[in-house]
């Protein structure tokens, strides 16, 4: 059977304490403090979720960013917020980077983006693809100047590069930024929400990362390619559907999976779900790792 | 010849309703608000909201439909021509639709963007109208609305993808299946046509037996995704048929271009009101390079079935407020482009929620004396 782990990278969905206390923020009614302290509330209630779940690697839920950008493009030179854009199929909105001079990261992401927690950790930072997306600079010089200063300073055990804009294009310049990024913590690419066929097709999983995630709710698992020999965080909970997913279809699923490292993942960020419905698709990763750990026992 | 100017959506709830609403107790502020606005933009009788909220234990209801009239002043105060409540009404465009439809049950607060929420319904079963949800909000608009009326409906097919579908799309058998665009698809077809006949139309039919002429259906989500736009049109499409009202839709903060060509097919649309200033420089200018955000106008030009163009002049997302020399050149450059002032209706790019009374008043009025300065410019033009 293969080694096979479970963990949750991303943007997790906030409470609804959190959801009210930053309402008031904005309205005036509370203060910075009191919604700081109920972050803290969100990211110690997650982390026991995670902990009860059995994942492997611990994530903060980047609790306090406001998308996947935010905060580099605010502790950047070069780079500013651009219009307000939507996520794909959702109501959900980001800041498209804005280039308006050479990328360069000011200051490393301090305490706030990228919390101190028990254990092993993961990271997740944007893909240089999807920083770079629409800025008219490459994903290499987005490498150089912002996302490898951002990793120099980062203390984990895997780096997840979320990248949701890749087709089966822009592969040659996505690989030639992680290049930039190697001799740091494992990294691993994670194609968000979509049919990663086409990318396979063109040599995704020939770049130089040790993990590539894969959305399975869009992908057939047969366009895996014979030999994949890196860690595959395979998507398998639905981050865009309140449908709780079944552990053992899970189990039965990964057991068609002829790869040596396996983790068990979202198909992409947990934010467009609720935080309730979030909670049940994290116990049931789970649950789904326990389970298949049993079937092929 | 002039513009004539509308506005999009939403407007903030004002403090005294968010309060008695949520049945908090009021300030001191909150009483001055009420004061103050009813004096500045004349609502009638405003004294005796005051004294209702210094008294404490007002009925929200009552207290909304004061607020619904505080914002019909507010717009005609500003001096546009055809306006509406700001949804002072409605919960929100998405949930009060879908707090009235049978098939969707609630599945949390998911965020918009920042400290920004909604609340998000999954599909369930057959969707089904419990009642036509906008009609006592009309009723009660026409008796207190001096100004022309316009009413918004959000439309199938943002309710459809702004909702998750647990009733078409399979529970079990998708992962590592392959399951793909064309199922999805298919199955956001069935949900969204399913809102259109039974959800939408229905409404449509209840408001125009009221007296309604001009009903904007409000499609923010149509764009999400490029290859459902066709879907799209033909729910607009199926949605007002044969039905006799002028039908206009608002299309926000999306790649226009993907538009096109898909509602070529969508001449029952006589206007189109989109929001540009998102995207366009501050800087003033009437020639195409002054105007970056306006460069798709001439797409909507071309439309064989030659629909009006409610061009979008104040961005909602900022508290800056346009100078109305600002708006007139994003008029001239829209005119020179159109080649006919009359294909062009002046309004904010979205509804101005987010914004204070202040700000949004201030935009407003901004937008209404950028208009006249855009016909004095075409004017003296012409002589």
């Amino acid at each position: 059977m293969a080694e096979l782990q479970a963990f949750a990278p991303g943007i997790y969905p906030r409470s609804e304490a959190l959801v009210q206390a930053t309402r008031d923020l904005d309205r005036g009614r509370t203060t910075p403090e009191a919604v700081d302290e109920q972050i803290e509330r969100d990211l110690a209630e997650l982390i026991s979720a995670e902990q009860a779940a059995g994942l492997d690697l611990v994530a903060d839920g980047m609790l306090r960013w406001q998308d996947h950008f935010r905060p580099l493009l605010e502790a950047a030179e070069g780079l500013e917020t651009g219009a307000l854009t939507r996520f794909r199929d959702t109501n959900t909105f980001f800041r498209a980077p804005k280039a308006t001079g050479e990328p360069r990261l000011s200051q490393p992401l301090d305490e706030r983006y990228v919390a101190p927690l028990p254990g092993p950790r993961l990271v997740t930072l944007p893909s240089p693809y999807a920083l770079a997306h629409g800025t008219g600079i490459s994903p290499r010089e987005i490498a150089e100047g912002v996302l490898k200063p951002a990793l120099d300073g980062l203390a984990a055990e895997l780096v997840v590069l979320a990248e949701p804009f890749l087709g089966s294009d822009g592969l040659d310049d996505l690989a030639a930024a992680l290049e930039v990024l190697g001799g740091g913590p494992k990294l691993a690419l994670w194609l968000e929400f979509g049919d990663a066929k086409s990318a396979l097709q063109n040599g995704a999983a020939e770049l130089p990362v040790d993990g590539l995630g894969i959305d399975f709710y869009a992908t057939h698992v047969d366009d895996v390619p014979q030999g994949f020999d890196k860690l595959l965080l395979a998507g398998v909970i639905d981050a865009r559907s309140s449908v709780p997913e079944e552990p053992r279809e899970i189990a039965a699923f990964v057991e068609r999976l002829e790869v040596e490292q396996v983790a068990l993942v979202p198909n992409g960020d947990l934010q467009y779900v609720s935080q309730q419905v979030a909670q049940e698709k994290l116990a049931r990763l789970g649950k789904a790792k326990t389970a298949t750990t049993e079937a092929a026992a | 010849m002039t513009f004539l100017t509308h506005e999009i959506g939403s407007l903030a709830k004002p403090p005294w309703l968010v309060k008695t609403s949520q049945g908090r107790e009021l300030d001191p502020s909150d009483i001055e608000h009420a004061r103050s606005w009813g004096e500045k933009v004349g609502v009638e009788g405003h004294e005796e909201l005051v004294e209702l909220l210094e008294r404490g234990g007002a009925d929200p209801d009552e207290v909304a439909r004061w607020s619904s009239r505080y914002c019909v002043r507010l717009q005609e105060s500003a001096g546009l021509d055809v306006i509406w409540d700001g949804e002072q009404l409605r919960s929100e465009m998405y949930a009060w639709a879908i707090a009235h439809a049978n098939g969707f049950e609630p599945r949390g607060t998911v965020r918009s963007f920042d400290n920004k929420y909604y609340s998000k319904s999954a599909a369930t079963g057959p969707v089904g109208l419990r009642e036509p949800y906008h009609n006592e909000e009309f009723s009660f608009l026409q008796s207190v609305a001096k100004a022309r009326l316009k009413i918004p409906i959000t439309g199938a097919y943002t309710l459809a993808v702004w909702s998750y579908d647990e009733h078409h799309t399979p529970k079990e058998g998708r992962l590592g299946a392959g399951y793909g665009r064309k199922q999805e698809i298919e199955a956001r077809r069935e949900l969204t046509l399913d809102i259109a006949r039974n959800l939408i139309r229905p409404n449509l039919e209840a408001l125009i037996e009221l007296g309604a002429d001009w009903i904007q259906i409000d499609e923010p989500g149509a764009s999400t995704e490029a290859d459902e736009l066709d879907l799209f049109v033909e729910s607009f499409n199926v949605s007002v048929e044969g039905l006799d009202c002028f039908f206009s839709t608002h299309l926000c903060f999306s790649d226009y271009d993907l538009f096109f060509p898909a509602i070529e097919g969508m001449s029952g649309c006589r206007q189109y009101c989109v929001g540009f200033a998102n995207y366009d420089s501050r800087e003033l200018g009437t020639s195409g390079a002054d105007r970056p955000g306006y460069e798709v106008i001439s797409k909507f030009r071309d439309l064989s079935y030659e629909p009006i163009l409610g061009l979008g002049v104040l961005d909602i997302h900022t508290d800056f407020v346009e100078s109305p020399e600002l708006v007139r050149d994003r008029i001239l450059y829209a005119v020179e482009v159109f080649g006919d002032p009359a294909r062009i209706h002046v309004c904010p790019d979205c509804g101005l929620r987010t914004r204070s009374w202040d700000v949004a008043y201030e935009k407003l009025r901004a937008l209404v004396e950028g208009c006249r300065l855009a016909e004095e410019a075409l004017t003296r033009a012409t002589v």
